[in-house]
C-alpha cells in the first residue's frame, strides 16, 4: 500500500549512521516489518541523536516516541527506545539503546527535542530509567508517594501499594 | 489606594490618593498604579473541574489574572493498559483499545488490529471489504471525536445551543455503530484479520440519511460560530502555537495541522484503502484556537466525503481473513467438526501465534499519529505493547502555550488542544 | 590375517532444510532435527519408548528414498539430504493430521486434556484448513472403567501405542494391546483383564490425546490453570523428580519430571497420591497443652520444658529424628539437639518399610532416611526401642521432628515436644506442638538412596501459622542460647554443605516460582 518507496528510503538513515558512528557507538542496524532500526551504544545517545536532527540527508525533525522495554532476563536489562519522523523527508528510524539493571542512566534528549520532557518523565515513571539533564524528572502518571516501578517485568500485576494517609495541615 | 504604614513596598509617602470604588483604572496617570502590592498566587485547576476534559489538574501560577508558568499535571486516568495488555491474548486487547481515545474508539481499535497484523505478516491479506468497513467506521469515529471536541468546546464558552446540535449529531452517528457493534461506545468491533461480523442490511442508507442530517446541524453550528464576533474574539490570536515547535514537540493531527504543518498520516503514509478515496487535509495558518476549531470543522465534512465515496465503492466479500489460526471459524462449523472446535479452543485460550518480532505502526487517529509499539515474544500474549498517544504530545506544549494568557483563555485552549484522559493517561 | 574394516566415523554429517550439521552417530534423526530447531510434530514417538512409526505424523523428505520416510524411527547417517518444511512434506503434514482428526470425537469442551493436547497443538501448527468430510464418525465405548486409576475413551484414542509400550517396556506388565482393524481398532485389555499395574498413571502422561484419563484427576481443573513446580516425590528413597501441578493454593496432581539418572521419564501410581496428604488433616497451629498459642510462647514453653529436663537428668533426654524431614531440617535438628544440647539418646523415625520392585519403588518409604544415616554420628536406634524406653522411664524428656504415630506411654513422659506437620496421636499426647511445613511448601533438598542429593521447590503457600521446620528449629534454639540464627533455607543448606561430604559438590540453585502452564510450552 505505498509503503515500498518509503522502506528503501528509511535505509539512507542506516547508511549515513553507518558511515558517522561505525566502529564502537553503532551496536546494530536491521529492517523488520518496514521499520528500519539502529542499535546503540548508550554513551552515545545524545550525539546520535543530535546528527539525525540535524544531518541534511537524515533530517529527523520531529520527535514521535520514546518508551522502555523491560527484557528481563537479559542483560543489559532495559532497551529505551525512540522512534523518530522526518517531515521533510518522510522516513522513520528506531534507535534502542541498551541500559544495565543496577542504577539505569542514560542522556537525556530534552535539549535536543523539546517533546521529549513528557515522555522520558513517563519512562521513568514507568520503568525506573532516570535520563541525565531533565529538567524535570519527577513521575508523570502515578501519584508521587508510588513505590516501584510498575511495568517492570518483576513488578506484579496484583501488588498492593502501601496506603497513604493525609497528614492534618497537608494539602 | 490607603497608605499603610505596615507595607514596606509602598512608599512612605502617597504621591495621590485614589479611591478603589471611586474612580476608574482610567484616572491612574502614566507610571502610576505600578506599585500596587501584588503577589504571584497558585490556583490549582482541577483534577475535578467543570471545563477540565477528562480529569487533569493544571498547577498554575497566575499574577492577577496572567499566568505565569503552568504545570500540567496528568495521570488521573491511568488505568493501566499496557501492565493489562501484557496479560492479556492479542484479542483480549481490543476492549481495553475501545477505552484508550473512547470519543474515537473505533480508531484505535484498527489501528491495534494493523500493527498485529504487521507482526503476523497478514496485512497484504484483509479482505478489502474488510478494509472499507474499517475506513467507514473510523472516518464515522472521527467525525464524533471532532463533534465532541467542537460541541465541548462552544459549550464551555457559553454557547449551549451549539452544543446540543452538534451532541445531537454525535447520537445519531452513535446508534448506527451501536447497530453494528451492540455498543455506542466500547465497540471492540475490529479482530485480528478483519472485522467480527459485517454491516447490517440497510445500514449504508441509514448512514446516508445520518450524514445528511448532520451536515444541517453542522451548518448552523457554523453559522452561530465562526462570524461570531465573541467566539472570534475568545478564539483569535489565543494559545497561539508557533509551526517552527510543532515538529520538536511532536504535534500531530488537528493541533499540528492548525500550525500549517500538513501531516496527516492518511495522506502520507496511506493505509487501508485510504490512496483510493479521495479527500483534503484542512490545515491552518497561525496556530490559534480558532484555527483549530476550523480545521476541526472542515475535517468532518471532509471525513463525511471519505465516507459518501466508501460507501459506494465498498465491494462485496468475507469480512475477515479465511484462516482458522487468525479468525474464530463460524459457529455452525465449530459445534460439529473437531478442526474448528479445536481452532476455536486455541485461539481462545492460548491467543493467537504472533510470531517474535517488533513493529511500531501508526495511523491517523482523531487527535492525530496514533502509534502502536508492539514487541511479540511469539507467544499468545504481548510482551509489550505501547500506545504512542497523540495528545499525551499535545498536551505537553501547553506548559510552554498557557504562560502569558489569561486565566479565561485556559478554557477554549484546552478544550481545542483535545485532551482525551484516556488517551493522554492510558 | 583378516582385514580389519575402517573405523566408523564418530560424526556424521546431515544436512537439514539446507543447513549442514554434526552429529554424532545413531542419533535419531527428529531428535537430531529438533535440537537444531526443525520442528517436527508426533505423536507415537516418544523419547523414552521404542519407536514403532505409527502414526506416520513425522515424515520428512530424504533425498534419494522413494517415499516419505519417518524420522522417528530413522538413524543419522552421513551426507543424508533432510528436507522438513518442503510443500510437500507440509502437505504429508497436514494429511496425516487430517486423517487422524477424521474420526476425533468433539469433544474440546468436556475433554481432561483440553490445554495440554498434542492433537490440538498439531492442527493448529501445522494444519488450519476445516474440515472436508461429512458424515458421522465412527461410534466408540466412551468411559471404559479399565483400571484402578484409569478411564478410556476409545473413541479420542488416534492409536498410537504409547500406553501400550509404557506397559510392556516401563512396567513389564503387558495389559494393553490392540483389537480390530481400519477405522474400528479400539484400544482395549485382554477379555476380563484389566491395566492394574503400578505404573498406570503413566500412561495418562504420554497419552498425546484425552482418551486415557486419570480417575483422580479428571473433571477437577483444567490445565491452563494450573501452574508448575519443580520438586521431588517424597514417597519412598528412589526420590523420582517430580512436577507439582497447583491452582489456587492447592495441588491438583503430581507428574513425573524427567531426570534421566534417577526416574527417566516415570513415575510409581503410589508417588502421584502423596499429594493428598499436603492438605489433609493438617496441624496449623501451635498448642500448648492442648490449647492453641502463638509461636513464640510455645516456643519459649518447650525450651523451658527441654531446659529442665536437660538440668534434672541429661542422659534421659531423647530427640527423634525423621527420616522424611528435608536436609535442611535435619541439619537444624542436629546442631540444635546434638551439637548444642548434647542428647545422648538418638532414635530415627519414618514410614515403614514395604514393599519393592526392580523398577522404581524402593522398599524405604522416606525420601530423606541418606541424611540421618550420614548427619547424625553413631546409629540412632528404632522407635521400637524408644518405646521401650520410654516405658521403662529411661526417657522422660522427648523432642520429636516428625509426624510419628507410634504408640507411646506417653503420659510417661515429663515433656513431649512434637514438631509436626500433621495431626496423630502423638501430637494429642505432646505438651508443646509447633506447626511445620511439608515437603510441597518448602525450599530444601532431599538424598536419595543412592547418595543424590535432589533440590525441593515450594509449590504451594503455607497456611495457618505453619513454618518450616529449620526455622522452628532456629526459634528454639535461640530460646536456648544456641547459636542457630538461619535466616533462609539456603543459609542452612550451605552451612550443611561446608559440613557433610556427600553434600559438598551440590549446588543449591536458583529459585523456581510456580510456572504457569498455558502461555509457556504447554505439556502435550
Amino acid at each position: 500500500m505505498g509503503e515500498g518507496g518509503k522502506r528503501t528510503m528509511a535505509k539512507i538513515i542506516l547508511d549515513r549512521l553507518n558511515e558517522r558512528f561505525a566502529g564502537g557507538d553503532l551496536l546494530e542496524t536491521g529492517s523488520q516489518h518496514g521499520n528500519e532500526w539502529a542499535r546503540v551504544a548508550p554513551e552515545a545517545w545524545r550525539a546520535v541523536a543530535e546528527f539525525l536532527r540535524d544531518d541534511p540527508q537524515s533530517r529527523m525533525d520531529m520527535f514521535v516516541d520514546l518508551t522502555c522495554v523491560d527484557r528481563l532476563p537479559r542483560q543489559p536489562r532495559f532497551d529505551v527506545v525512540l522512534h523518530l519522523y522526518s517531515l521533510e523527508k518522510k522516513h522513520r528510524v528506531r534507535l534502542y539503546a541498551g541500559v544495565q539493571d543496577k542504577d539505569p542512566t542514560i542522556a537525556s534528549l530534552v535539549p535536543v527535542w523539546p517533546g521529549a520532557n513528557w515522555f522520558e518523565r513517563e519512562a521513568y515513571d514507568m520503568y525506573g530509567v532516570r535520563f541525565d539533564g531533565h529538567p524535570d524528572l519527577r513521575r508523570i502518571l502515578m501519584y508521587p508517594e508510588f513505590q516501584g516501578y510498575p511495568l517492570r517485568k518483576d513488578y506484579p500485576k496484583e501488588k498492593r501499594q502501601p496506603l497513604l494517609r493525609r497528614l492534618p495541615g497537608s494539602v | 489606594m490607603a497608605a499603610d504604614a505596615t507595607s514596606s513596598s509602598l512608599q512612605s509617602e502617597p504621591r495621590r490618593r485614589i479611591v478603589l470604588g471611586e474612580a476608574d483604572i482610567s484616572d491612574f496617570g502614566e507610571g502610576e498604579g505600578q506599585d500596587l502590592p501584588t503577589e504571584v498566587m497558585p490556583l490549582r485547576m482541577g483534577p475535578s473541574h467543570p471545563a477540565m476534559h477528562g480529569t487533569v489538574r493544571m498547577v498554575l501560577e497566575v499574577e492577577g489574572e496572567k499566568i505565569k508558568t503552568a504545570d500540567i499535571q496528568i495521570g488521573y486516568l491511568h488505568r493501566c493498559f499496557e501492565k493489562e495488555a501484557e496479560n492479556a491474548t492479542w484479542t483480549q486487547i481490543f476492549p481495553y483499545t475501545d477505552r484508550l481515545n473512547y470519543v474515537s474508539p473505533m480508531l484505535n481499535n484498527v489501528g491495534y488490529a494493523i500493527a498485529v497484523e504487521k507482526l503476523m505478516g497478514i496485512d497484504g491479506k484483509i479482505p478489502e471489504r474488510a478494509q472499507y468497513i474499517r475506513v467507514i467506521v473510523g472516518e464515522i469515529s472521527r467525525i464524533t471525536d471532532h463533534l465532541t471536541c467542537l460541541g465541548a468546546g462552544a459549550m464551555e464558552l457559553g454557547s449551549f445551543t451549539v452544543f446540543f446540535y452538534l451532541i445531537k449529531s454525535r447520537e445519531w452517528l452513535w446508534e448506527l455503530l451501536e447497530e453494528v457493534s451492540g455498543a455506542r461506545l466500547t465497540h471492540s468491533y475490529v479482530r485480528i484479520g478483519g472485522v467480527v461480523a459485517d454491516l447490517p442490511a440497510g445500514w449504508p442508507a441509514r448512514l446516508r440519511e445520518v450524514l445528511a442530517k448532520a451536515r444541517v446541524a453542522l451548518a448552523d453550528a457554523d453559522k452561530l460560530l465562526t462570524r461570531n464576533k465573541i467566539f472570534r474574539d475568545r478564539m483569535d490570536g489565543v494559545g497561539i502555537i508557533n509551526r517552527a515547535d510543532a515538529a520538536g514537540w511532536g504535534l500531530t493531527g488537528p493541533v499540528a495541522r492548525s500550525t500549517g504543518l500538513a501531516y496527516d498520516v492518511r495522506k502520507d503514509h496511506p493505509y487501508l484503502v485510504y490512496d483510493q478515496l479521495d479527500f483534503d487535509v484542512p490545515v491552518g495558518s497561525t496556530g490559534d484556537n480558532f484555527d483549530r476549531y476550523a480545521v476541526r470543522l472542515e475535517e468532518i465534512f471532509q471525513s463525511m466525503r471519505i465516507l459518501e465515496q466508501a460507501l459506494t465503492k465498498i465491494p462485496d466479500g468475507p469480512v475477515i481473513v479465511d484462516d482458522a489460526r487468525v479468525a474464530l471459524p463460524a459457529k455452525r462449523e465449530t459445534y460439529n467438526t473437531i478442526e474448528a472446535m479445536i481452532a476455536h479452543f486455541k485461539l481462545v485460550m492460548d491467543g493467537l501465534h504472533v510470531p517474535a518480532g517488533e513493529v511500531y505502526s501508526f495511523t491517523e487517529g482523531g487527535n492525530g499519529e496514533l502509534g502502536f509499539y508492539i514487541v511479540s515474544n511469539g507467544t499468545g500474549q504481548p510482551w509489550k505493547c505501547r500506545v504512542r498517544p497523540p495528545c499525551f504530545a499535545n498536551v505537553a506544549i501547553l506548559s510552554k502555550v498557557l504562560p502569558g494568557l489569561f486565566i479565561a483563555d485556559v478554557v477554549p485552549t484546552f478544550g481545542m488542544i483535545n485532551m482525551i484522559g484516556g488517551e493522554c493517561d492510558r | 590375517m583378516a582385514i580389519e574394516p575402517p573405523p566408523l566415523p564418530e560424526t556424521v554429517t546431515v544436512v537439514i532444510d539446507g543447513q549442514a550439521h554434526n552429529f554424532r552417530k545413531g542419533t535419531n534423526l527428529l531428535e537430531a532435527c529438533q535440537s537444531v530447531g526443525a520442528k517436527i510434530p508426533f505423536f507415537c514417538y516418544h523419547p523414552g519408548l521404542s519407536a514403532p512409526a505409527i502414526c506416520r505424523q513425522c515424515l520428512v523428505e530424504i533425498k534419494g528414498a522413494p517415499k516419505p520416510v519417518p524420522s522417528c524411527y530413522t538413524t543419522v547417517a552421513d551426507k543424508m539430504e533432510v528436507s522438513t518444511n518442503s510443500p510437500k512434506v507440509l502437505d504429508v503434514r497436514r494429511q496425516m493430521l487430517e486423517f487422524t482428526l477424521l474420526n476425533h470425537p468433539i469433544d474440546c469442551p468436556i475433554c481432561d486434556k483440553a490445554g495440554e493436547c498434542s492433537l490440538q497443538r498439531h492442527y493448529f501448527d501445522w494444519d488450519g484448513k476445516l474440515a472436508r468430510n461429512e458424515g458421522d464418525k465412527v461410534r466408540k465405548a466412551k468411559v471404559v472403567d479399565i483400571g484402578k486409576h484409569i478411564v478410556l475413551d476409545q473413541e479420542r484414542c488416534i492409536l498410537c501405542s504409547r500406553c501400550i509400550r509404557v506397559c510392556d517396556e516401563v512396567a513389564k506388565s503387558p495389559d494393553l494391546t490392540m483389537a480390530y482393524r481400519g477405522s474400528h481398532q479400539i484400544l482395549t485389555t485382554a477379555p476380563g483383564q484389566r491395566l492394574d499395574n503400578p505404573y498406570s498413571l503413566n500412561t495418562v502422561d504420554v497419552c498425546p490425546v484425552g482418551a486415557l484419563t486419570s480417575k483422580d484427576f479428571r473433571f477437577s481443573r483444567r490445565a491452563w490453570e494450573l501452574f508448575s513446580s519443580p520438586s521431588v516425590c517424597p514417597g519412598c528413597a528412589t526420590g523420582c523428580n517430580i512436577e507439582v501441578h497447583t491452582s489456587r493454593g492447592t495441588i491438583r496432581r503430581l507428574v513425573p519430571r524427567l531426570n534421566p539418572a534417577v526416574n527417566k521419564y516415570w513415575m510409581c501410581d503410589e508417588g502421584r497420591f502423596e499429594y493428598k496428604a499436603v492438605h489433609e488433616n493438617r496441624l496449623l497451629l501451635p498448642m500448648v497443652g492442648g490449647k492453641r498459642a502463638i509461636l513464640n510462647q510455645a516456643t519459649a514453653d518447650a525450651a523451658r520444658l527441654l531446659r529442665s529436663g536437660l538440668e534434672r537428668a541429661q542422659g534421659s533426654v531423647g530427640v527423634v529424628f525423621s527420616a522424611a524431614a528435608t536436609n535442611e531440617d535435619t541439619h537444624a535438628l542436629v546442631r540444635l539437639a546434638l551439637d548444642g544440647l548434647k542428647i545422648g539418646r538418638v532414635y530415627s523415625g519414618g514410614r515403614p518399610p514395604g514393599w519393592s520392585d526392580a523398577i522404581l519403588v524402593s522398599a524405604d518409604k522416606n525420601p530423606n532416611t541418606a541424611a540421618v544415616q550420614r548427619m547424625v554420628t553413631g546409629t540412632p536406634r528404632t522407635l521400637i526401642d524408644l518405646a521401650s524406653d520410654v516405658a521403662s522411664g529411661a526417657v522422660t524428656t522427648l523432642l520429636v521432628l516428625g509426624n510419628e504415630t507410634l504408640a507411646l506411654a506417653a503420659g510417661k513422659l515429663a515433656a513431649l515436644i512434637v514438631l509436626a506437620s500433621h495431626k496423630g496421636a502423638l501430637v494429642d499426647a505432646a505438651h508443646v506442638v509447633l506447626p511445620v511445613a511439608t515437603w510441597a511448601e518448602v525450599d530444601g533438598t532431599f538424598t536419595n538412596k543412592d547418595g543424590r542429593v535432589q533440590r525441593i521447590h515450594p509449590a504451594v503457600p503455607v497456611t495457618g501459622e505453619v513454618v518450616p521446620a529449620w526455622r522452628a528449629l532456629s526459634l528454639l534454639g535461640s530460646e536456648l542460647g544456641a547459636n542457630l540464627a538461619f535466616a533462609s533455607a539456603g543459609e542452612v543448606f550451605a552451612e550443611a554443605a561446608s559440613r557433610y561430604p556427600f553434600m559438598k559438590e551440590v549446588a543449591w540453585g536458583p529459585p523456581s516460582p510456580p510456572v504457569q502452564l498455558r502461555f509457556g510450552d504447554s505439556r502435550g
